[in-house]
């Protein structure tokens, strides 16, 4: 929907004079009205069209306005629709809480000024289509947002192997060139000896650093074994590189997830042990996953730091300096279906990501 | 009787470099090379090896599942996953699926010397170790 678009407008009243007289009165709004003559007409249009504003008569036979709104009320897609009532007799502050109650936007009584009715109209249909152009922009927000994060996952995998396949191998054959010498070493001369000796020494630590960059990047054993043990593997790696414990408890009776599934569940572990790291303080960390039954998956990661500062909270609630982590982690939940919380003391950081298991996790983080 | 290797592995240079440690002993030799698991499946039944080197991560099949398939056929056969992801949790899984060793790639200096002990006296397969063993 853009700017232009027009937005239907539904009247409901059993006399068609004062139909008539809305009509006239909303004409030049230049949006499309509809008219109904009995509350059942009305929910009739409702079920078949978008309606932004219903403008209704209090009393009508058989259905009265108050009846219809809360019909109107019952249904999910129009629990926020602009309901403004017009009536000739209701006129008590009562009638009129009734209709609040009811979710009514206004409550106007006879005889009506068109300008102010106009004016009103014209006030909830703009809110309507710009709610309604926000939700299709944040629609394509998400999309976006999930194609960027489905393309950092592929573009860091393919960086993983072609380190592997490149470089790795490269030092690989390197290592065992030096092997090969190593084995007639005694032929050299002691300073030749030495620096084939650093020389390995230097592929060993080489070696090692492409194995972590590349680890950190894609973890091999995710593809090729499964979530379970690159977990593990990346927990014992973030233990040794940041001296905080990681104990890691973990459903064995988990087969492989969708792909998809795995990845996202592997970064949201990965993004939370970095925040306990560089945030928590904390010199524990713990990874839980399980399946609560067969449907759904929780994966929960705990520490003992001093939680999330009331000052990080608060920008973090009004969406501000939430990094790219946190959100980058809702939205990974929110595309498999599913819903993150986090819930932080000053004994440490709990988050908790449900993700139905066909698409399948559960998670609950603290840092 | 000379002892034969099947080498695996994706990369050429690697599996050159593979053969010139391997035969540095003369009484060692290269019964066939291939280049990922379907390929090393073919080669096996054929080449007749008594010990086989393995990469884990190839295009297709990985190390771990080749292995398990050239099992299927020699069930005794010692294999060496040679890797440079190894790491425990690496070798927990590979040991579940019958190989004897992991060796890491970044460290290849022990291989020679984990290779002879699997092939110690008591433990050395038949030439056609292809043949299901109890």
């Amino acid at each position: 929907m853009n700017e232009q678009q027009k937005v239907n407008i539904l009247m409901v009243d059993d006399q068609p004079a004062k139909l008539l007289s809305y009509e006239v009165i909303l004409k030049e709004l230049n949006e499309n009205l509809i008219k109904a003559h009995s509350g059942r007409e009305a929910l009739d249009h409702l079920l078949k069209n978008e309606i932004a504003v219903v403008l209704m008569d209090v009393s009508m036979p058989e259905l009265d306005g108050f009846e219809l709104a809360d019909m109107i009320r019952q249904h999910p897609r129009y629990q926020k629709t602009a309901i403004i009532f017009i009536s000739a007799v209701h006129l008590t502050d009562l009638d009129q809480l009734k209709a609040y109650q009811r979710g009514a936007v206004d409550y106007i009584s006879v005889p009506i000024v068109p300008e102010l009715l106009r004016a009103k109209v014209s006030v909830f249909a703009d809110l309507h289509r710009k709610t309604r152009q926000m939700e299709m922009l944040n629609g394509e927000l998400r999309s976006l947002s999930a194609r960027l994060i489905a393309m950092q996952d592929e573009e860091r995998r393919r960086i993983a192997r072609d380190l592997h396949d490149s470089v790795g191998q490269l030092v690989a054959t390197l290592s065992m060139n030096n092997g090969l010498a190593l084995m007639q070493a005694e032929k050299l001369s002691p300073p030749a000896r030495e620096a084939l000796n650093q020389n390995t020494e230097l592929v060993k630590q080489l070696s090692k650093e492409i194995r972590t960059i590349s680890h950190l990047l894609h973890p091999p054993l995710l593809d090729e074994i499964g979530l379970l043990p690159a977990i593990k593997l990346f927990a014992d790696g973030f233990a040794e590189r940041s001296g905080i414990q990681v104990a890691v408890e973990l459903a064995p009776e988990l087969g492989r997830l969708a792909p998809k599934v795995e990845i996202s569940v592997f970064r949201i572990i990965q993004e939370c042990l970095t925040n306990v790291y560089r945030h928590s303080g904390s010199k524990t960390a713990s990874i839980k996953i399980w399946s609560s039954d067969e449907k759904v998956l929780t994966l929960q990661v705990c520490d003992q730091g001093k939680g999330i500062g009331v000052e990080r909270r608060v920008s973090m609630s009004l969406g501000k300096s939430n990094g790219v982590g946190v959100s980058g982690m809702r939205e990974r939940v929110r595309e498999l279906g599913g819903t993150l919380d986090i819930q932080s003391n000053g004994n440490g950081t709990t988050v908790t990501a449900v993700i139905p298991e066909t698409t399948a996790a559960t998670v609950a983080v603290s840092y | 009787m000379r002892t034969r290797f099947l080498i695996v592995d994706d990369n050429d240079l690697v599996r050159q470099s593979l053969r010139t440690v391997l035969q540095a002993n003369p009484e060692w030799e290269i019964a066939g090379e291939a280049s990922n698991g379907q390929e090393a499946l073919e080669i096996f039944k054929t080449s007749h090896p008594n010990l086989v080197i393995l990469d884990f991560q190839m295009p297709g099949m990985n190390g771990i599942e080749t292995a398990r398939r050239i099992l299927e056929i020699a069930p005794a056969m010692p294999i060496v996953l040679f890797t440079q992801h190894a790491s425990a949790e690496l070798e927990k899984h590979a040991r579940a699926a019958g190989i004897r060793s992991v060796v890491s790639k970044t460290d290849t200096f022990p291989m020679v010397g984990i290779i002879e002990a699997l092939l110690g006296p008591a433990d050395r397969p038949p030439a056609d170790g292809e043949r299901p063993q109890d």
